[in-house]
């Protein structure tokens, strides 16, 4: 099986010795080794690369590895790489090629564009054409600056593989709800933390009247805490620095939280499905939530 | 004749649903605008309880203004008139009757028996310290008030209350901290008891949980909140004990009082209205700090005070009256009780002596936060872990 493999590489790379070309597994682990490798390293390296086998893709393994040793990584940057993303073994050399070249043209330089890829290499199994969505839709909906779109992409890659709905939202509710504007999004590098994170944090600071939403001329009667003072940090930090609370306090919040925004999703999922009806109501059968109205009674933010 | 089989269903299906037989315009719509008023009453309270209680809580407040803006708990009062066993189960739920779970805890924790009595060294030369030796005792006599609360931390809720075989609930949800001042006024067998606003009901029924009470009279300015109060008792207590001999309801004006009877109560409870602190925040409608409300609001501590005073008026001399509220205004508390002390002595010759509740407040600590150091009463402060409150309650004996 392992011969396989070693075939399909070695009639693809005709700069390997001539070596290479006896179908022998001993001989793969070589051809890795005169790429720079460790003897474990290339090990390694041919355990997951024989995974995929069955998938047929093994042929670009090489390519792959080429290509990586093309944008200048080191052996142990490529390893790195590929056991955070095995994928990557079986992805096509030109779309591969196409991808890298997509991210330096969104601005991605020598040197930042290794640090990404080493950093999230998953971004190089995402179509060229979801990247240039989602650069599209910062730039359109969210109204962020070029720039601004490259730090999000580096600070916060994974946002290539989110969906826009829900990042929209998030923007939509930092934006409008917290009042703060794109530069200090970026700088608290928003987009790492999930909307539910975001949403818990604010809104015990909210609550306990450190944090309000500014009016229409950006005013408050008091001074809001910066959001990457509050997000960026620990909970613990954040407890102590920013909420001084004790952390059961923040633990009981949290947990009533996850539940209102449950209620308040499964409320709304309603009244969309009862929509043909005139009036949503509750469900006389379901027990879990009728004769709860007092304990929905919350207040409309 | 499918067709028609098919349309009955759908009917049928359709006339399940009872609303829809009610006249549309008789269906009570909330407002659907397309842009909220400017500043709703719940911002308003907000406002008006972050500018009064900052200063009052100092650094207090902000633990407290979460708690008030998150989701309450809620304590189920044991309905002893029900067949079913209700304690056992809710007791299978994961909750507790904190109303005994002190009391063992007390007894058996090693730790907070030497607690109990250092407090009680520190206070040997002061006279309350017999007080409240014997208040401690005293609060062990009722043990038929159970009310369950799921423990410190656990948000779960509880399930309405199911009738038993004769109708009666099982349970009565409410603020577990509302149980207090019915523990703090510490009826004891044979006494006649007044409850000078009754309505909704909770006290009231912490109160027949007793049995103890030889005559127990309700009253409630307003008429429809004294029908919900008939409602409640209907649904919880057995028709024999809501006899005319033992029990009567009216709807007068309280402040007013003294002039049907005074000097006859051996307890009396006034749980005044207030600004309802929780619900203020919450519900717009009807909201005491809407705009509309502003004079009503106003004169709120002098009905407090009128409230109070015809109570102290009502017991009889060594009778015993608890006053309390749902608000943590200083000015709607402890003024309005000292005020009441004072008008009391001058006005009417009547003396008074405050109670002390700490006893009452030692044995619940697990359960309630209360706010330290208050030069008269105690109160229970909302927490995230025990969101219970807010409540102000204050004792007073008649002396003369």
């Amino acid at each position: 099986m392992q011969n396989n493999i070693t075939l399909q590489s070695a009639k693809e790379n005709h700069e390997l010795r001539p070596l290479a070309q006896k179908p022998d597994s001993e001989l793969s682990l070589r051809s890795l080794l005169d790429m720079g490798f460790t003897d474990t390293q290339a090990e390694q390296i041919c355990e997951s690369v024989s995974k995929f086998r069955g998938g047929g893709f093994t042929k670009h393994a090489l390519s792959s590895l080429t290509t990586l040793f093309g944008l200048g990584l080191n052996p142990t940057s490529v390893l790195k790489v590929l056991q955070k993303c095995p994928e990557l073994y079986t992805v096509k050399e030109s779309q591969l090629q196409q991808r890298i070249g997509n991210l330096r043209k969104v601005g991605f330089v020598e040197g930042s564009l290794q640090r990404l890829v080493v950093y999230y290499p998953q971004i190089l199994t995402v179509p060229v054409k979801t990247i240039k969505n989602v650069v599209l839709f910062l730039r359109e909906k969210c109204l962020f600056t070029v720039q601004q779109v490259t730090d999000i992409l580096r600070d916060s890659p994974a946002i290539v593989q989110e969906d826009l709905g829900q990042v929209e939202y998030k923007f939509q509710y930092v934006y409008f709800r917290m009042g703060v504007k794109q530069a200090e999004m970026v700088k608290s590098r928003l987009f790492r933390f999930k909307l539910d994170e975001v949403r818990c944090r604010h809104c015990f600071l909210e609550r306990r009247g450190l944090y309000e939403t500014p009016d229409k001329k950006g005013q408050t009667f008091i001074i809001n805490p910066k959001l990457d003072s509050f997000l960026k940090v620990a909970q613990d930090t954040f407890l102590t620095e920013v909420a001084k609370a004790s952390a059961e306090e923040y633990s009981v919040f949290q947990r009533l939280m996850a539940r209102e925004w449950q209620e308040e999703d499964r409320h709304h999922s309603r009244i969309e499905a009862d929509s043909d009806d005139e009036e949503v109501e509750e469900d006389e059968d379901d027990e879990e939530t009728s004769g709860k109205s007092g304990y929905r009674k919350q207040r409309k933010t | 004749m499918m067709a028609i089989l098919v349309d009955t269903r759908l009917l049928l299906r359709r006339v399940k649903d009872f609303r829809s037989l009610m006249p549309r315009r008789n269906r009570v719509k909330e407002k659907w605008a397309a842009t909220r008023p400017k500043n709703p009453p719940t911002r308003l309270a907000l406002q008006h309880f972050d500018a009064t209680y900052s200063v009052q809580l100092g650094n207090l407040w902000p633990s407290v203004r979460v708690a008030l803006l998150s989701e309450r708990k809620y304590g189920a009062l044991v309905n002893n008139f029900s067949y079913e066993a209700v304690l056992a189960n809710l007791q299978a739920q994961g909750c507790r009757d904190f109303i005994s779970d002190t009391h063992t805890e007390t007894q058996s924790c090693f730790e907070q028996d030497k607690a109990v009595e250092a407090d009680k060294e520190l206070g040997v030369s002061m006279k309350t310290s017999v007080n409240n030796s014997q208040q401690h005792s005293a609060l062990q006599l009722s043990p038929s008030i159970k009310c369950v609360v799921f423990p410190r931390g656990d948000i779960t809720r509880f399930k309405p209350a199911r009738p038993d075989m004769h109708g009666l609930l099982g349970y009565y949800l409410m603020d577990a901290a509302s149980v207090l001042p019915c523990l703090a006024l510490d009826v004891q067998e044979g006494h006649s008891v007044l409850d000078l606003c009754a309505a909704p009901g909770g006290k009231t029924l912490v109160l027949l949980q007793t049995q103890a009470i030889r005559f127990l009279c309700l009253n409630d300015v307003s008429v429809s909140r004294t029908l919900r109060l008939k409602r409640v008792l209907n649904s919880y207590v057995p028709k024999q004990f809501l006899s005319d001999e033992m029990l009567r309801i009216t709807s007068f004006d309280g402040t007013k009082w003294a002039e049907v009877e005074s000097n006859t109560f051996d307890r009396v409870i006034v749980d005044v209205p207030c600004t309802t602190d929780r619900h203020s925040l919450m519900e717009d409608d009807n909201n005491i700090f809407s705009k509309s409300r502003t004079a009503e609001r106003r004169r709120l501590p002098q009905l407090q005070l009128e409230l109070l005073l015809a109570g102290i008026k009502a017991a009889c001399p060594g009778g015993e009256i608890v006053y309390s509220t749902c608000t943590l205004s200083q000015i709607q508390n402890l003024s309005v009780v000292e005020q009441a002390v004072y008008l009391a002595r001058e006005n009417h010759g009547i003396h008074l002596e405050v109670v002390s509740l700490r006893p009452l407040t030692h044995m619940f600590r697990k359960t309630f936060h209360f706010t330290p150091d208050l030069q008269l009463g105690e109160m229970v402060v909302p927490h995230l872990a025990a969101n219970f409150g807010p409540i102000y309650m204050c004792k007073l004996k008649r002396l003369t």
